[in-house]
């Protein structure tokens, strides 16, 4: 598992990825940790199969009984399917999701960790003196979803949006946008199923002074890029299977 | 799932689909009884030595159904109870594939209280698992003898419907479906306690 530094200050955040022992046919996912001095929050902590490497991974950053938090920006099995094992493995968490999946993602055995449940206007995440704001994506793909906005890291974790797929020794960052499109515009087309949707949410986006955008999958956006893909992503039509 | 898993989850599975033929069978002896009764009350005096056969064989037939009807509760008890060991055992192997790869992370001490706790509550589960089992192995050795009892009495009845004149067929009938249904019965439960026994408290 490759891991990389993107903020450090009061607190870090570190992306975790490109999983070189990840079995060919299970998707490529980004992990994102928020580390401050005693505590630690996983976001999108990825699916069971990938469990082992991730939880290998964070011990080099903080030891076991400090993963505190837990975030799942929507229910799909690449994001928390590794639910059941954490909730063996801590003894102290709470895991941060949308409240309309609580249903749902308790089928992954939730019993020792604390479901906190987001309702559909967001919320904040506490971890120490960082505060993290829940920003509302629903539709962006999943009919419950959430983006988590850092405004002191101006870091913006965006879940499925901004993904894209490639070799697993990609960089981390996007360094060409205009031939990082075609390895987007697919699954944007196909997994976004709502122009309207996507309107609003660039809306609130825009608001947000960000220098990282970053995904669930593929490459995270830095400085221009960022805006680059918000008008990009404006313009693209999506919801294509119909 | 390793091998050892699957077949535990076969064995508790296959005990719910014995016991529900069991059941059946159980039903039908009851039935059995029911017509025995009645022609032994119209041949009166001539199957005199049949109607407390009668009795025993409904009551048998009874509480056959009641054992049955707790096993398949504790059936239920054990298969949550390998679900459970299953997801322990599956914990337990990550954790410690977890700690492996952890080797030389600033932070990977850590790792041996969850792998130390997984590796206990696992054993927990199939400590509890072949305590079940054996239990259950007793339950089901109880139906048994509830079995071979009707095997024996349906033996009694052929002879006793040997003095009932022109009641000889009817009740000899009677006793042969007893003999059959206590026969099934017999190497139903004998199945399970096969497919159970290789999980015995040793
Ligand atoms: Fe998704
Ligand atoms: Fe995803």
């Amino acid at each position: 598992m490759k891991m990389t530094k993107i903020y450090e200050g009061s607190h870090q955040w570190i992306m975790f990825g490109r999983d070189e022992g990840k079995p060919a046919n299970i998707i490529d996912t980004n992990q994102y940790v928020v580390r401050t001095p005693n505590r630690c929050l996983l976001l999108d902590p990825g699916g069971a199969e990938l469990f082992a490497p991730m939880m290998a991974a964070v011990l080099h950053h903080a030891p076991v009984d400090q993963i505190t938090d837990l975030f799942a920006s929507h229910q799909d099995p690449d994001v928390i399917s590794s639910l059941g094992l954490w909730d063996q493995a801590l003894t102290n968490a709470k895991l941060h999701a949308p409240a309309i999946w609580e249903g749902f993602l308790r089928h992954y055995s939730c019993e020792s960790i604390e479901y906190v449940p987001i309702s559909d206007n967001g919320g904040t995440i506490k971890l120490e003196s960082v505060e993290l704001q829940i920003i509302p994506a629903h539709y962006l793909h999943s009919p419950g979803n959430f983006h988590v906005y850092d405004p002191q890291a101006k870091i913006l974790m965006t879940g499925d949006v901004g993904a894209a797929f490639e070799a697993p020794d990609a960089p981390v960052f996007v360094d060409n946008f205009a031939a990082h499109v075609e390895k987007m515009r697919h699954w944007h087309q196909r997994m976004m199923p709502s122009n309207q949707a996507k309107r609003v949410w660039i809306e609130r986006v825009r608001n947000l002074d960000i220098d990282i955008l970053a995904p669930q999958h593929g490459r995270m956006f830095k400085g221009d890029d960022v805006k680059r893909f918000l008008d990009w992503f404006d313009a693209l039509q999506v919801g294509i299977a119909v | 799932m390793t091998n050892q898993t699957k077949s535990q989850f076969i064995a508790v599975a296959s005990i719910t689909s014995e016991l529900s033929a069991v059941m059946v069978v159980a039903k039908e002896i009851s039935l059995a009884a029911a017509n025995a009764k009645a022609i032994a009350f119209r041949a009166g005096d001539k199957a005199k030595g049949f109607q407390p056969i009668t009795d025993f064989i409904n009551e048998l037939a009874k509480e056959t159904i009641e054992l049955v009807t707790n096993i398949n509760i504790y059936a239920l008890v054990l298969y949550r109870l390998t679900v459970d060991e299953f997801q322990k055992t599956t914990a337990y192997n990550k954790f410690e594939l977890a700690a492996k790869m952890a080797e030389g992370a600033a932070y990977a001490k850590s790792m041996q209280e969850p792998v130390d706790h997984a590796r206990l509550s696992m054993q927990d589960c199939q400590r509890q698992f072949k305590r079940d089992v054996s239990q259950l192995l007793g339950q089901l050795e109880a139906v048994m003898h509830h079995a071979r009892a009707a095997r024996v009495i349906a033996a009694n009845s052929r002879i006793e419907a040997s003095q009932a004149g022109e009641y000889l067929q009817s009740l000899q009938a009677v006793a042969e479906s007893v003999d059959k249904a206590a026969h099934t019965i017999h190497d139903n439960v004998q199945r399970c306690r096969i497919a159970l026994s290789i999980y015995r408290n040793s």
